[in-house]
């Protein structure tokens, strides 16, 4: 399997996690383009130092990255997003998923990008560390602090509190 | 409370326990009310992104993003080795008249890019008062201005975790236009410098290595920019920041 082959391999899943950190379908591709671009073009300094699909997800955050540089004013927009809570008690089985876009959509950047990794990939720990560029423990608490926050922004009130239910026999 | 602490329980939950650890933590969960719903509750997210998000892998690719992979580019990685030996016998004595070749053909380009390097870390690195024209502290100005200045979007590297921090920037005069340098000490006051200057010949290297003097360079080109990493430490510490460079960079 020659490197464009990989490259090729890696579109579909690259285009998945491209359209979970930007929402838009057609930016995301837009995104996916810039970074096949960059990959083919630089297709000669990859270092085979691990599979070409970490490298593309290289690229392709990084690409992400310079657009976020280039339009400041997006950053802000979608940080400072505010996401109602849910209403209690009209969802058990799923989330709904119009709140699950917009809290995905108001995670800090970082905290985003870990989270689809994982959760969207199936990276493990390890690759997603080495793809980020992060230690492993940098990794897990951006991990802890997106999930945690997607679950106050989707209405899920904490599971804590010791329950009195046990008591009754 | 659950008492098993939530990192863990993440970890459990992403399969990044070991075998045995998962399954002491398995068995515990019976007594755990509320770790279990935290990992009902983590569950229902993956469901909630993979329903939102992965069915777009399972579409046929666009066209044009197939075409990027498919129209192979003619590019020049490292000068095919007969138009180096070419210019070693002295084709290259041809000059002008072999415009054409100009960007395949200049064997001089990548050590006129680690002189330059090296001169401008050698002339800065030494400054006490004025190493840098914009310091780390202003950091958005310093890479919106760098950026501006080079025509490229170019932030300055992270070399944290190799001890060393980015203490600022300034602007150079280059061969190809405009050239940035950016600097960085680690705890022992030893400074590396970052040499970032514009390609017109759209010419790329590997990485290189150079000696000037007790300066060391790593250097490459990559079509667009040409980058060089210059320092007194020993190699093998300026190679791994080359290569964090590199990594940044691309």
């Amino acid at each position: 399997m020659t490197l464009l082959d990989e490259i090729e391999a890696a579109i579909p899943a690259l285009r998945r996690y491209a359209h979970g950190l930007i929402g838009d379908r057609d930016a995301a591709d837009d995104l996916v383009q810039d970074c096949l671009e960059r990959a083919v073009a630089k297709r000669h300094h990859w270092r085979r130092d691990g599979p070409a699909r970490a490298w593309m997800f290289r690229i392709l955050l990084n690409c992400h990255r310079d657009n976020l540089r280039r339009r400041p004013r997006h950053l802000t927009a979608v940080e400072d997003l505010a996401v109602e809570p849910a209403l209690p008690g009209d969802q058990e089985a799923h989330l709904a998923l119009t709140e699950v876009q917009a809290a995905i959509a108001a995670l800090p950047h970082d905290q985003r990008e870990a989270l689809l990794l994982v959760a969207l990939d199936g990276m493990s720990f390890d690759e997603a560390a080495a793809t980020l560029g992060i230690p492993k423990g940098t990794l897990m608490s951006r991990l802890g602090r997106a999930r945690e926050k997607l679950r106050v922004q989707t209405g899920r009130e904490r599971p804590a509190r010791p329950t009195p239910k046990r008591q009754t026999p | 409370m659950t008492q098993i602490p939530e990192d863990r329980l993440l970890a459990y939950f992403e399969g990044a326990l070991g075998a045995e650890d998962a399954r002491a933590l398995a068995e515990r969960l019976p007594d755990e009310p509320q770790a279990r719903a935290l990992l009902e509750v983590w569950a229902r997210q993956n469901a909630a992104i993979t329903a939102l998000y992965a069915p777009v892998a399972e579409e046929p690719v666009p066209e044009r993003l197939l075409a990027v992979t498919r129209r192979r580019p003619p590019t020049i990685a490292t000068p095919a080795p007969l138009l180096r030996i070419a210019a070693m016998l002295g084709l290259l004595a041809l000059g002008g008249a072999g415009g054409w070749l100009a960007a395949d053909l200049r064997p001089d380009a990548p050590r006129a890019l680690a002189e330059a390097a090296i001169a401008a870390h050698e002339t800065y690195v030494v400054e006490v008062i004025h190493p840098v024209e914009v310091e780390a502290t202003q950091a958005a100005h310093l890479t919106g201005w760098i950026s501006n200045r080079l025509g490229h979007s170019i932030a300055p590297p992270d070399f944290a975790a190799l001890g060393f921090r980015l203490m600022g920037g300034r602007v150079l005069p280059g061969d190809t236009g405009a050239a940035a340098l950016f600097m960085y000490e680690d705890d022992l006051g030893r400074r590396v410098t970052l040499y970032v200057a514009p390609e017109t010949g759209g010419a790329q290297t590997a990485f290189q290595f150079a000696e000037q003097g007790d300066m060391q360079s790593f250097y490459w080109m990559d079509g667009t920019l040409n980058y060089a990493v210059v320092g007194d430490i020993p190699r093998d510490a300026l190679r791994r920041i080359a290569l964090a460079a590199y990594d940044q960079l691309i």
